[in-house]
């Protein structure tokens, strides 16, 4: 799944983090799994704004993962605003995982 | 830095204030039943119509099996129906008076008081169901989705409040009599109710729900699940008015035909799911959950043999023992062995780590002892089978033996979940 951005220099950066942020179920971080749809920089602002997805609506770990997700671009990010916000359109499928996430699954 | 989260309609879970007393009651009920089964192994030379057998038989469908299910049930109901849990009140009124109730009825089969302590805890049990019941109409009502697995919950919650219903009934008949026959004739309905649907309908359902999103796997085939709820309950209205009407008892294979199938599309369901799974390790807890599937079908062999000696007029006694004995301590126990490990654990980690995320926390799977869950697992499987041989062959030293490593399970499962239960936070590998 690419991840989409306006801002290549801090993305990776931003991914550094999310690289950290699991799924506790699964075992396997939220990027490698597709959760992460887009990050947008709103420099002016100061305002980080996430779109990204859960496996399922009725995810229990939901708030859990969407709280790690905020935490983490907050240490790399301390002078933006954190905006995470959930969408099930599209709805996470398989086909998101990473090459890396699918031989970390297939182990 | 301000942060905000916008939720795009994520769903929230019961509170587990509601749910966990259900988990401990449930685990120490089936401490309690596997013990009583250890210094009663005796009745099993008696008819099935016996004091103990009865005690450790509600005690296994109501104290375990139920109040488990109930448990789980209030917890998953929101992920089945897609909304959330009517009143938390509710659920705590259904499990109090059910708490109070299961020991009353216990107590009144065990000393067989047929008075008093047997109609409270019949009383106490229905309007415990009654609570439920409403909570899981009132929850399918104001959900968004009314799909094939709502139907399931719905449909096994009205069995369950008539299989408690009828049982009232059949308690009050033993000192009024106001059936028309006595008890011991309509016990095989009340039985079946509970059994096919009560506990195959609810657990089928949600199974069918639960299975693929553990084993990640995105199968679903509704159809195959309408006819699943079709079948099942056509068996058993089958054969409610076969037992009522007192029609040739060769007739008795119908509904077990119907079940039979109903299981074979089910297992396939499950089949199906396995196949294409992403996740391709297969955790101990599943392979259980996935084993009390196959263990579905001994109820079943057990089954076909009572109807053919009824058809022939034998009384078999054994036979009937041995059906029950493999579908609470067989097919029940190994669903919710394998489910309780696969459900706990989420429920305590979200109320211990919920929204305290700073650094990598345990995962579910870490709050509970693997070592103590695989040593559980193998004397679960070695009681289980001493004590079927034990019923088979009724030979005491196999039953003493069986009962002796059921309840040396009970102890682990109760030991893992109260560790569950009792977790400390743990944040960067430190405790807080």
């Amino acid at each position: 799944m690419e991840i989409i951005t306006n801002d290549n220099i801090k993305c990776p950066l931003a991914l550094e983090g999310l690289y950290e942020v699991y799924d506790p179920e699964i075992g396997l971080n939220v990027v490698d799994l597709g959760l992460i749809y887009g990050i947008n920089f709103d420099d002016s602002r100061k305002i980080i704004q996430t779109i990204m997805t859960l496996t399922s609506q009725f995810c229990p770990m939901g708030e859990s993962i969407t709280s790690d997700v905020t935490q983490s671009l907050s240490s790399a990010f301390p002078d933006y605003q954190i905006d995470v916000t959930l969408t099930f359109d599209p709805s996470w499928s398989s086909d998101f995982i990473s090459p890396e996430g699918q031989k970390f699954l297939n182990r | 830095m301000i942060t905000g989260v916008s939720d795009g309609g994520l769903q929230k879970t019961t509170s587990y204030k509601v749910v966990l007393p259900f988990y401990v009651y449930g685990a120490l009920s089936f401490l309690l039943a596997c013990g009583l089964l250890l210094v009663n192994t005796s009745a099993v030379h008696s008819h099935y119509f016996h004091p103990q057998t009865l005690a450790i038989t509600h005690l296994m469908a109501l104290g375990w099996g139920t109040m488990l299910i109930l448990g789980a049930s209030h917890q998953l109901l929101p992920v089945i129906i897609e909304g959330k849990l009517d009143s938390d009140v509710l659920a705590y009124f259904s499990f109090f008076l059910a708490a109070t109730g299961i020991p009353f009825l216990v107590t009144g089969f065990y000393l067989f008081n047929t008075g008093r302590i047997l109609q409270t805890g019949a009383v106490l049990i229905n309007a415990a169901v009654i609570c439920y019941f409403l909570n899981v109409l009132n929850s399918i009502f104001e959900s968004k989705k009314n799909d094939v697995y709502a139907w399931f919950i719905a449909t096994a919650s009205l069995w369950l409040f008539t299989t408690v219903f009828f049982g009232l009934l059949l308690v009050f008949n033993f000192s009024r009599s106001w059936l028309p026959n006595n008890s011991i004739e309509y016990l095989s309905i009340h039985a079946h109710m509970g059994l096919a649907g009560w506990f195959l309908l609810l657990v089928l359902g949600v199974a069918s729900k639960l299975i693929p999103m553990f084993l990640i796997s995105k199968y679903t085939n509704t159809k195959t699940m309408w006819w699943i709820y079709l079948l099942i309950n056509t068996a058993l209205i089958g054969f409610v008015l076969l037992k009522t009407y007192n029609i040739n008892t060769r007739f008795y294979y119908s509904p077990f035909f119907l079940v039979l199938i109903a299981l074979v599309l089910f297992t396939n369901y499950c089949y199906k799911a396995y196949k294409v799974r992403i996740r391709k390790k297969i955790d101990e807890q599943m392979k259980v959950s996935l084993l009390s599937v196959a263990m579905l079908f001994l109820p079943l062999l057990s089954l076909i043999i009572v109807i053919y000696f009824v058809s022939m007029n034998i009384q078999e006694s054994k036979m009937v023992l041995l059906y029950g004995f493999c579908i609470f301590f067989g097919w029940v126990t190994a669903i919710i062995l394998g489910m309780t490990f696969k459900t706990l654990p989420f429920i305590v980690w979200n109320m211990v780590y919920h929204k305290r995320a700073v650094g990598k926390t345990p995962a579910p799977k870490e709050l509970f002892s693997e070592k103590l869950y695989q040593i559980m697992s193998v004397l679960y499987l070695l009681g289980f089978l001493l004590f079927l041989f034990g019923i088979i062959l009724l030979n005491d030293v196999l039953l003493k033996a069986g009962a002796a490593s059921l309840l040396l399970s009970a102890v682990f499962y109760v030991c893992n979940v109260l560790k569950t239960i009792f977790h400390k936070p743990q944040i960067n590998g430190n405790n807080n």
